[in-house]
């Protein structure tokens, strides 16, 4: 399990969501996600060499201890954070870490991990937890406090916003849980050619299901979610409902039925750079992925690409302190200034993942490197969160092996050859 | 004036009514939405919401849940009832009985049992609606805040409005449909008094649905569209067809709690009976399992269930509903019948893409018309079920294409039926309110308190002579002839007596009026009214039920006192400004 699970690594949060509750399951990763595959997209190249990245503050003096940093016994802590590799891992270093060691002259070691419980079960059952703070998937912080594996965090402390706004209140809903505070909100979106509808253009879900007035072939990922989530929205159903349709068998059947509307104008994607490559290319029209991947795309290759919001499927990661930290003062005091307004929009200026605070969304300004405004590419802009589905990451927990054999199944009856002897692509003659 | 039927409570400074009523709002608010949450928890943890059935890993096991939930429930609800004097849950007709006929009081003991077993009843997967249980707990806590201000009735039935209004507002999130339920359901007038507060409980009730529990609206629908304008035809003749399936749901619960008793099954064991019946059904037909929001929202959409399906689902929605009402669940009538009647109206649709070929896009727009042609003859409210489907779905063409079906329902089901099934439920425990509330009110008031002892009463034996000379000598014109053991003989009349002078020593019967109407000790202000229709004198004598013994009379002149302050109560309550 865990060489699947790192084949799924690749530099975001939450892209691990399902594959931690596969694991929770002892569900076969394999099937579902081959290797190099993810639930969300690969490393991305753009954002591997930050130009202003690790380097830039390697040089500068350690900062002396300032008054508010209590040091009361000699050297202060070194802090381990567990967090996802890749470009993520690099923003984090250049926004957060580096920033707050030179702030506070607590040092951050980062461990790498992929996601899951399983490593984190393990600290705590041999009484040796090295890891202090962990950045996690939603689904993974909820289950890891249930079982004991976390320290309740209080919310109390949590810095204001710069306005004077109480962190309860500037923080998005669901974004605090007992152990967890959420920092930044990802989405998997619908995207589409720009030159290919030249006069009126996709703006919802059903447009994607509407071959006759937007035609042309669409990149859908070869897995059941997202698919049966969107097929369902477009019948009409309101967001807060999909799940509990989902449900049924008679939701599922209807959500199959209009992907099978479209089926012979998919292509069938399994690695998360494909749908941006595929709409760069030409070769689609309209395209499901990640929002990160598209924009890279955008802003580093001037692709015609853009993201219809409209159904974006949303999860949060969280900042989390485990229950056998040894350094729990360090390790809430960087939580906090982690989650701080400031520190929240500097690192929305590295990847477009949306700030869980308000205030930080209203602030995030110019992407570091290219100067493009974040603000209209994160996921939590008011304009692009109008109309939004929160993933049910329980729901999947208990759910994705079922899910999965059907939506294979299916996938098998509506004949589009088997997709593994493809490459997990196939594209229509 | 002296008011003998208010021995308590005097009437509220009007700011301290509102003030009530905004309490109760609050209490009823936070109550109704932990009532709707518990359902939800309940039904997740014990298997009967698709969602918790879809992410339970021990497939196998489901259809035994499906089965023992529902039957162990029934188990529960049973032994909940067996604390309640009447041995059934109390529910809406209790509350409108209390307000029309001004009793008032609404107990809160059999009201808290009532809610729990609704709780059991609903979490366990039972085919009944939350609303009914949701206005009763309500109306409940309401008049119970009316008695610890020691408020007379008039208020505590205003109380009630407002506990009622808050219910309805907080589960609907639809405070105009909260306020215009409890006045045209429970307290069937609108006066100004009791507006102001039932409004005060509304909002309350809405802002702490809003505040503390954002919840999102429970039926939302992103667009609706009426393409042809002729659908309003359509809409207007589902109104007449869907107050007939209206009927035919009515007769089928009243059927069922006709056959319960009959079935030979203890009545603490029927729930439990009802409970494994449904359960098993449900093994074939889920939908029929639980409150069915998710086969609601599949009515609405086109093509999602074929038309056989969905004639097969309204028929064993129905009968399910009407066997757990019968056998003894708790809970209401409300959200089972939007769920038949949005089958119903998707089956409109469905005909009528089949002669057009092609309306199906509007299939919500169907499905609405006729939840609201089938839920508001069943509750007797057209106004508040069409603000309740306005403010469910916030879309106004699916409102007017709700005001389409309605304007025939009510009329159409009052036809064949009855107003609603609350009141023929009522009128079969003996509460006729078709003849309007005044009526009601005469009837659940006593002569008692009007019978004074007979001022002059004589030996029938006694001589003619001698009884003008008594009556003469006491100032009366009438006298009551009652004999030895107490029993009444007759009334004598003084002219009746000067006629007869000339045989002065006869006995005084001779002279008994022939037709002197008499009424019972425990009648109602309406019995003696209907008989003094024929009395020429002065009282109507009062004799014990079922035997003869005089205990005093009725003066026409307390009677007609008595008539005109009710009257004048209902009145002043229905058209109070303060």
């Amino acid at each position: 399990m865990p060489s699947d699970g790192r084949n799924m690594v690749a530099g975001k949060p939450g892209r691990h969501a399902a594959a931690d509750h596969l694991l929770m399951c002892g569900l076969v990763l394999a099937m579902v996600l081959p290797p190099g595959s993810a639930l969300l997209a690969a490393p991305n190249p753009a954002y591997m060499h930050q130009p202003d990245a690790p380097a830039a503050a390697t040089g500068a003096p350690p900062a002396a201890p300032r008054a508010e940093v209590a040091a009361p016994t000699g050297d202060p802590p070194m802090l381990t954070i567990a967090t996802w590799g890749g470009a993520y891992e690099q923003a984090q270093r250049a926004a957060l870490f580096e920033p707050f060691t030179a702030r506070t002259g607590i040092e951050i070691r980062v461990a790498q991990y992929d996601g899951g419980l399983t490593e984190l079960r393990a600290q705590h059952a041999d009484g040796e937890v090295t890891w202090d703070v962990v950045d996690m998937t939603m689904s993974d912080t909820l289950t890891a406090c249930r079982e004991g594996l976390l320290r309740p965090l209080p919310h109390d402390d949590l810095p204001p916003s710069p306005d004077g706004t109480p962190a309860r209140r500037d923080f998005i809903a669901g974004a605090l849980t007992r152990c967890g505070i959420a920092h930044t909100a990802y989405a998997t979106v619908i995207a589409y050619d720009r030159r290919a509808f030249p006069g009126i253009r996709p703006d919802r879900v059903a447009d994607l299901f509407d071959l006759e007035r937007f035609p042309g072939r669409r990149a859908l990922q070869q897995a059941p979610f997202g698919n049966l989530e969107w097929a369902l929205h477009a019948y009409g159903v309101p967001t807060a409902d999909i799940y509990r349709l989902l449900s049924t068998r008679r939701g599922l059947r209807l959500a199959l039925a209009r992907l099978a509307d479209i089926a012979e104008q998919v292509v069938w994607w399994q690695d998360g750079a494909t749908p941006a490559r595929l709409l760069e290319q030409g070769d689609v029209v309209m395209a499901t992925g990640y929002n990160g991947r598209f924009f890279a795309a955008m802003a580093d290759r001037g692709a015609p690409i853009e993201i219809l919001w409209d159904g974006q499927i949303q999860e949060l990661e969280n900042w989390a302190v485990t229950a056998g930290s040894r350094h729990l003062d360090a390790a809430k005091r960087f939580i906090r200034w982690a989650t701080s307004t400031d520190a929240l929009t500097r690192f929305a200026r590295h990847l477009p993942y949306g700030p869980t605070r308000r205030s930080a969304s209203r602030r995030v300004s110019g992407h570091i490197g290219t100067g493009i405004d974040m603000q209209p590419h994160l996921p939590t802009h008011p304009f692009n969160d109008r109309n939004t589905i929160v993933k049910d990451v329980e729901w999947y927990a208990w759910t994705h092996d079922r899910i999965r054999r059907l939506f294979r199944s299916w996938l098998t009856e509506y004949a589009l050859g088997d997709p593994a002897l493809s490459g997990g692509l196939r594209l229509k003659p | 004036m002296t008011d003998h039927r208010h021995p308590r409570g005097a009437e509220l400074n009007l700011s301290l009514v509102v003030t009530l009523g905004a309490v109760v709002g609050l209490v009823v608010g936070l109550l109704t939405a932990s009532f709707v949450l518990a359902i939800f928890a309940l039904n997740d943890w014990l298997l009967i919401s698709p969602r918790a059935r879809m992410m339970f890993e021990h497939r196998a096991w489901l259809a035994a849940a499906a089965v023992a939930v529902p039957t162990l429930g029934g188990l529960v609800v049973g032994l909940l009832h067996r604390f309640i004097a009447e041995g059934r849950p109390h529910g809406p007709p209790d509350v409108i009985a209390a307000v029309q006929t001004r009793q008032g009081r609404l107990p809160l003991r059999p009201g808290l049992l009532s809610a729990v077993s609704s709780l059991v009843s609903l979490g366990s997967g039972a085919s009944v609606g939350q609303y009914g249980p949701l206005v009763h707990m309500g109306g409940t806590l309401g008049s119970v805040g009316a008695r610890l201000l020691r408020a007379g009735r008039s208020d505590d039935n205003i109380a009630i409005a407002c506990g009622v209004a808050a219910a309805i507002a907080t589960a609907f999130k639809a405070p105009l449909a909260g306020i215009l339920f409890a006045h045209e359901v429970v307290l069937r007038h609108f006066a100004l008094r009791a507006f102001a507060p039932v409004a005060a409980a509304a909002i309350a009730g809405y802002v702490i649905e809003d505040l503390v529990f954002e919840r999102p609206p429970l039926f939302h629908v992103a667009a609706a569209e009426i393409v042809h304008r002729w659908e309003y035809l359509v809409f207007l003749a589902m109104g007449a067809a869907g107050a007939l399936v209206a009927a035919a749901y009515m007769r089928a619960v009243l059927g069922a709690a006709w056959l319960a008793p009959r079935s030979h099954i203890p009545r603490v064991l029927r729930p439990a009976a009802a409970g494994a019946v449904l359960g098993t059904a449900a093994l074939w037909v889920p939908d029929i399992l639980g409150i069915g929001a998710e086969t609601l929202r599949f009515a609405t959409i086109a093509g999602a269930i074929p038309p056989p399906e969905l004639a097969l689902i309204l028929v064993a929605k129905l009968l399910a509903t009407a066997m757990c009402l019968g056998f003894g669940f708790s809970g209401g009538l409300f959200s089972p019948a939007l769920l038949i009647g949005a089958l119903f109206g998707a089956l409109c649709g469905n005909a009528v893409a089949l002669v057009t070929g092609g309306v199906q896009a509007t299939m919500v727009v169907y499905a609405v018309a006729g939840m609201v042609a089938v839920t508001a003859p069943v509750i007797g409210a057209p106004m508040a079920t069409l603000l309740i489907i306005f403010e469910l779905t916030g879309s106004y063409t699916l409102t007017t294409a709700a005001l389409a079906s309605v304007a025939l329902a009510n009329l159409t089901s009052a036809r064949v039926f009855g107003r609603s099934l609350f009141d023929v439920q009522l009128r079969r425990r003996g509460l006729d309110l078709s003849a309007g509330r005044s009526r009601a009110l005469l009837q659940g008031e006593r002569i008692a308190p009007l019978v004074q002892p007979a001022p002059v009463t004589l030996a029938p034996d006694l001589p003619i002579a001698a009884a003008i000379d008594t009556l003469g000598r006491r100032g009366r014109a009438e006298g009551y002839l009652v004999d030895a053991d107490g029993s009444y003989r007759g009334t004598v009349t003084l002219a009746a007596l000067e006629a007869r002078r000339g045989q002065g020593a006869a006995p005084v019967l001779d002279a008994a009026e022939a037709e002197r109407p008499v009424v019972a000790a425990d009648s109602s202000l309406w019995v003696a009214v209907d008989q003094a229709r024929t009395l020429t004198g002065e009282a109507l004598p009062v004799v014990e039920r079922g035997g003869r013994r005089l205990v005093g009379v009725l003066s026409e002149v307390a009677l007609s006192r008595a008539h005109v302050e009710t009257l004048d109560a209902v009145r002043r309550e229905e058209h109070g400004g303060g």
